[in-house]
C-alpha cells in the first residue's frame, strides 16, 4: 500500500516519445514523470491513444517499431535504460522486469507447451536449472489457484481456457521473481467472472513477492482494486496522479472527473407496449447446433418495437449464436424465428430483400466489419441503394443525412477509407450502415467491448437517441452488465445455450436473482478499493477457485 | 603486375575509401570495400591489370546502374501525384531500376517502328556483318539488323507473355476467387482440377498441345495461360479464403448481395496487392517459357522478330567467340530481374508496412 515508502525503483523522468507516421516523427508521450518504489503498484488509465502502452514499454527501455524514445531517462535501480547497450537490456527483460501481455492467447506459442515456455526465461538467464524451475513452475501455479497444477503446464496453450492462461502469463512473468512486472490490460479481454480470478491471482502473487507492478488498463474499477497509485494519461500527457483513495473520492482535473461520471448514464425503463401488439422478433423455443455439438437449447423471448432487450451471458453462453440463428446464418435445427408475428425463412439464402433489410447488425469489432479498402461513402450508399433504389443526388443527399445522424461531419469523412478512422468513428459508421437500410430491428454483438469507456459512452447515447428517433427494436449482446443497466429495458441471462432468467431490468437487478445472475451481478468490479477484498471474504477462495476448475 | 598509375590509383581509391567508410562507422560498408580491397589484392597478382580493369568496369557499370535508378526515383517522386509520389520516396533503389528498365522496355516495344533504323524483316547486309555506323549491333545469320529485330522482338516477345499472363490471371484469379466464395463441393472441385493440370510437366504439355493444335499465337497463349492459370487459382484461393470470414463479408451476405458484387467489390480491392505481386513473378516464368518455346522452334515463327528464337538462330556465332546472341538472353535476364526487383518491394509494401 501507498504507505511503506521504500527506495526508488523506477524512475521516468521527462520521457518523450516519437511515432513514424506519414514520412515525419510525430511525438506521441509529451514529457511523462513517473517515479516508482519497490513493492508499489501504479495504474495507468486513459483511453486509447492516451500513450499508456507506450509508456510502459519503455519503462523496459523498449520502443515499438516505428516508434523511438526522443528524450527523457528511464533509470531502473540505479541504471539508465535509455543509453546502455541492447545487450544489457536484453540481460534485464525476462529477469528483473517482465511483461503481461493483452492477449494471453496471442502472446503465448501455440507449438510449445506451457511450461516449456515458462522455463525458457530461468534457464536462458542462468538462474535455474530446468528441472529446478518446472517444479517452481507448479508451485507458482498452485498460488495461482489454477486447476490440477501438476498437469497444467504440461498441455499446449489452446487446451486451457483464457483466463487459466492470462494466469499461466503471469506465473510466467514470475518465472525469475522480477522487481518489476507491467501489466498491459491483462483482463480487458475476459468476462466478469474469469476477471476476478485473474484480478485476484495477480494481486495476491505481487503482494506475496512484493513486485512492484504497472498496471495499465482503461477500467476505473479494476485499477481501483489493483493499484496503490493512479496516473491518468490524456494524449500523451499526464493529466494527475495521486494514491488511490484519494483519486477515487476527490479527482481534480476535470478530465478524470468526467472518466469517472462515465458510468452514471442511465436511461429509465420503459414497459412493454400493452394490447394485443406483436413483438418485432420472436424468438420461439429455438435449438441450434455446429454440427454435432448443440450449442442452444429451447431459447425464447421477444423484442418489441422501441425497446431494448439486453442478452447477457459469459463467453460461450450461446448469446452470438442466438444471433446468427436470428439473422439466418445458423439456421436452427428446432423452433423457429417469428418476425412481426410472420415466421421468417430459417436461412437468410430463402429470405426476401425485405426481410433482410429489416433486421440488420453492427459488429464487435469494427475493423473487421468495414471493409478498409472502400470509402465511407461508398460503404453508407450501397444499403440505401440495394434496398432503396435511390441513385445519384438523393443517394449522396441521404449518406450525408446519415452521416449527419451519427453525429460526423459529412464534409470531412464523405471520401475517407475506414482505416483512417479512430475506434469510435469506425463503429459509428458501422450504426450507420446498419440505418441505412431503414430497419426496424438491429442486432448490436458487442458494440461497445472493443472501446474505452467515454468512447462506450458516447456511443450507447447514439443508439439510445436514434432508437427514440425512428423507434427503432434492440437486441443487445453483451458481457458488461454496467451496459445493461444503462441502456436495457429487459434482460435475458443466457448460460451454457440456455435462458437462464429473463425479465424487465429493474426487476433483474433487485433480488432475488438466479445463483447465476447473482454470480454475474456480484461480479462486476465496483469503485470501491475494498471490493475485491470484500468479495472474497464473502465468497471465499474456494468458490473462486471452483470457478476455475469449471471454466 | 606493373606498378602503373592505374594500379596505384585503384589501390589508393579502395584503401581511402574503406578507411573512410571506417572513420563514419559505417559497418556494411566497410566490409564490403575492404573485403573488395583483400579480394583486388589475389585477383591483382593471379590475373594481373585487365582482372582490375574488369572490376573497374563492373563497379562502373554498377555505380552507373544505381545513379541512373537513383535520378529516376527522384524524377518519379516529383512528377507523380500525391498518393505515388509518396510511394516512390521510401522506393528502394532497385524497385526504382526496375521501374526504369521496364519502362524502357515498353518504351521500345510500343514504338518499335519509329525506334527500329530498319525493318524486322529486312534483309540489308551480309550474313553475320559486323557492327558498322548503320548497324549499332550487327546482322544476324540472313543480314538483316540486330538492334532492329532486339527493338521488335521487345514488342512481340514480352507482349505475347503479358497477354498470356494476363489471361492465366484472368482465368486462376477468376476461379480462385469463386472457389473461395462458393466452397463446398466447387471448391474441392477446382482445387483437384487444378493439382491435376500442375502435376503434368509445363513444357511437356506445352509442347503435346502445340503439336497437336499448330503452332499459331492463338493457341500458344491459351496453352500457355492453362499451364499457369493454376498457380493463380491457389494463390487468389488462400487470399480470398482469409476475407470471405471477415464481418463484413458477412455483413454483405445479410444485405443480400449477390456473388458477383461479393467477388467484385468486397474481395477482390482486399486481395489485389498479393495479386499484382504474383503477376510480375508469373509473368516472368511464362516469359522464360515463350522464350524457351520459341528456341526450341514452337514458339513465335520466323520471319517474326523474337528473343528466345535469336538466340538459337545466332548460336553458332558463340563458338567464334561473339557475343551477339548473349545480347537477346540478357534482354530476356534484364527484364526478368528488373521484374523481381519491382515485385520484391511490391512485396514488401503489400505484407506489413502499409496503412
Amino acid at each position: 500500500m501507498a504507505d511503506k515508502k521504500k527506495d526508488v525503483l523506477l524512475q521516468i523522468k521527462d520521457l518523450k516519445i516519437e511515432g513514424y507516421s506519414d514520412e515525419k516523427w510525430v511525438e506521441i508521450v509529451h514529457g511523462v514523470d513517473l517515479t516508482l518504489h519497490r513493492g508499489e503498484v501504479m495504474g495507468l488509465i486513459g483511453e486509447s491513444g492516451a500513450g499508456k502502452s507506450t509508456i510502459g514499454l519503455a519503462a523496459m527501455g523498449f520502443a515499438r517499431d516505428g516508434c523511438r524514445i526522443s528524450n527523457g531517462s528511464v533509470e531502473f535501480d540505479g541504471m539508465e535504460l535509455t543509453t546502455t547497450s541492447e545487450a544489457d537490456r536484453r540481460a534485464l527483460r525476462g529477469s528483473r522486469i517482465a511483461y503481461v501481455a493483452q492477449s494471453a492467447a496471442a502472446s503465448f506459442n501455440p507449438a510449445h507447451r506451457l511450461i516449456d515456455q515458462h522455463t525458457e526465461a530461468p534457464v536462458y538467464h542462468r538462474m535455474m536449472k530446468r528441472m529446478e524451475s518446472q517444479e517452481d513452475a507448479i508451485q507458482l501455479y498452485e498460488r495461482l489457484r489454477l486447476p490440477n497444477p501438476d498437469e497444467i503446464g504440461f498441455r499446449y496453450p489452446h487446451q486451457v481456457s483464457g483466463g487459466q492462461l492470462q494466469r499461466a502469463m503471469t506465473a510466467m512473468a514470475m518465472s525469475c521473481r522480477p522487481d518489476l512486472i507491467i501489466f498491459d490490460e491483462p483482463t480487458t479481454a475476459l468476462d466478469v467472472t474469469t476477471q476476478i480470478e485473474v484480478l485476484l491471482a495477480i494481486r495476491d502473487i505481487v503482494e506475496q513477492f512484493d513486485t512492484a507492478a504497472i498496471y495499465i488498463t482503461h477500467d476505473l474499477a479494476v485499477v481501483a482494486q489493483m493499484a496503490d497509485t493512479i496516473k491518468v494519461l490524456l494524449k500523451g500527457n499526464e493529466v494527475e496522479e495521486a494514491d488511490t483513495r484519494t483519486m477515487l473520492e476527490n479527482p481534480k482535473d476535470d478530465y478524470t472527473k468526467s472518466l469517472w461520471a462515465v458510468r452514471s448514464f442511465q436511461r429509465d425503463e420503459k414497459p412493454r407496449p400493452g394490447g394485443d401488439s406483436v413483438p418485432v422478433v420472436s424468438v420461439k423455443n429455438v435449438d441450434a447446433a455446429y454440427g454435432p455439438v448443440k450449442v442452444l437449447e429451447d431459447v425464447s423471448f421477444d423484442v418489441y418495437a422501441g425497446m431494448t432487450v439486453a442478452v447477457v451471458g459469459e463467453s460461450g453462453s450461446g448469446k452470438s449464436t442466438t444471433a446468427r440463428c436470428i439473422t439466418g446464418l445458423l439456421p436452427p435445427t428446432s423452433g423457429h424465428i417469428e418476425f412481426k408475428g410472420e415466421v421468417l425463412p430459417p436461412s437468410y439464402k430463402q429470405r426476401s430483400k425485405d426481410q433482410l433489410r429489416q433486421a440488420q447488425m453492427i459488429y464487435q469489432m469494427a475493423d473487421t466489419a468495414l471493409n478498409p479498402k472502400v470509402r465511407i461513402c461508398d460503404i453508407l450508399a450501397r444499403p440505401a441503394e440495394f434496398y432503396g433504389g435511390l441513385k445519384g443526388g438523393e443517394l449522396k443527399a441521404r449518406v450525408d443525412e446519415l452521416l449527419d445522424l451519427i453525429e460526423l461531419d459529412p464534409a470531412k469523412f464523405y471520401y475517407r477509407y475506414p482505416p483512417e478512422l479512430s475506434g469510435g468513428q469506425k463503429q459509428r459508421i458501422g450504426i450507420a450502415r446498419a440505418l441505412a437500410a431503414e430497419p426496424t430491428f438491429i442486432i448490436c454483438d458487442e458494440v461497445t467491448s472493443a472501446l474505452d469507456q467515454l468512447v462506450a459512452e458516447g456511443i450507447l447515447k447514439l443508439l439510445d437517441r436514434l432508437q427514440k428517433e425512428l423507434n427503432l427494436a434492440y437486441m443487445f449482446i453483451t458481457h458488461d452488465l454496467a451496459t445493461v443497466r444503462s441502456i436495457a429495458d429487459e434482460v435475458v441471462v443466457m448460460k451454457e445455450g440456455k435462458v437462464v432468467e429473463q425479465g424487465p431490468k429493474t426487476e433483474m437487478f433487485t433480488p432475488p436473482h438466479h445463483p447465476y445472475t447473482d454470480l454475474l451481478l456480484s461480479s462486476v468490479p465496483e469503485m470501491d478499493p475494498d471490493w475485491l477484498t470484500q468479495l472474497v471474504k464473502e465468497r471465499g477462495v474456494e468458490q473462486l477457485g471452483e470457478n476455475a476448475d469449471r471454466d | 603486375m606493373a606498378l602503373n598509375y592505374f594500379v596505384i590509383g585503384y589501390y589508393a581509391l579502395l584503401i581511402g575509401a574503406s578507411c573512410m567508410t571506417a572513420h563514419y562507422n559505417m559497418r556494411g560498408a566497410f566490409l564490403a570495400l575492404f573485403s573488395l580491397t583483400l579480394a583486388s589484392f589475389v585477383m591483382g597478382i593471379i590475373g594481373g591489370e585487365p582482372a582490375l580493369w574488369s572490376v573497374t568496369v563492373g563497379a562502373g557499370v554498377i555505380a552507373l546502374c544505381a545513379g541512373t535508378a537513383f535520378a529516376f526515383r527522384e524524377f518519379l517522386s516529383i512528377i507523380l501525384p500525391h498518393e505515388g509520389a509518396k510511394a516512390m520516396r521510401s522506393a528502394p533503389l532497385t524497385a526504382s531500376f526496375g521501374l526504369f528498365v521496364i519502362g524502357t522496355y515498353a518504351i521500345a516495344g510500343i514504338f518499335a517502328p519509329i525506334i527500329a533504323p530498319f525493318g524486322e524483316a529486312e534483309v540489308i547486309a551480309q550474313a553475320f556483318e559486323p557492327a558498322n555506323e548503320e548497324m549499332l549491333l550487327g546482322a544476324d545469320q540472313l543480314g538483316r539488323d540486330l538492334f532492329s529485330r532486339l527493338v521488335y522482338g521487345a514488342r512481340n516477345t514480352v507482349g505475347l507473355a503479358l497477354v498470356a499472363t494476363i489471361a492465366a490471371f484472368v482465368m486462376g484469379a477468376l476461379a480462385g476467387l469463386l472457389a473461395a466464395t462458393v466452397g463446398g463441393w466447387f471448391d474441392q472441385f477446382m482445387g483437384r482440377f487444378a493439382d491435376v493440370i500442375m502435376s503434368i510437366p509445363s513444357l511437356i504439355f506445352a509442347l503435346l498441345m502445340l503439336s497437336i493444335f499448330g503452332t499459331n499465337l492463338f493457341v500458344l497463349v491459351i496453352i500457355v495461360a492453362i499451364i499457369y492459370s493454376p498457380r493463380v487459382f491457389r494463390l487468389t484461393r488462400a487470399v480470398a479464403g482469409n476475407i470471405v470470414v471477415m464481418d463484413y463479408i458477412e455483413a454483405a451476405k445479410l444485405r443480400g448481395e449477390g456473388l458477383w458484387y461479393l467477388i467484385r467489390r468486397e474481395i477482390l480491392p482486399n486481395s489485389t496487392a498479393p495479386l499484382i505481386a504474383e503477376f510480375g513473378l508469373e509473368f516472368c516464368f511464362v516469359f522464360l517459357l515463350v522464350a524457351g518455346l520459341s528456341f526450341l522452334g514452337l514458339g513465335i515463327q520466323p520471319p517474326t522478330a523474337d528473343w528466345g528464337s535469336m538466340v538459337r538462330e545466332n548460336a553458332t556465332l558463340i563458338s567464334f567467340g561473339e557475343i551477339t546472341p548473349l545480347i537477346p538472353a540478357g534482354a530476356i535476364a534484364l527484364l526478368t530481374v528488373s521484374v523481381n526487383f519491382v515485385v520484391d518491394w511490391m512485396l514488401y509494401r503489400s505484407s506489413g508496412l502499409k496503412e
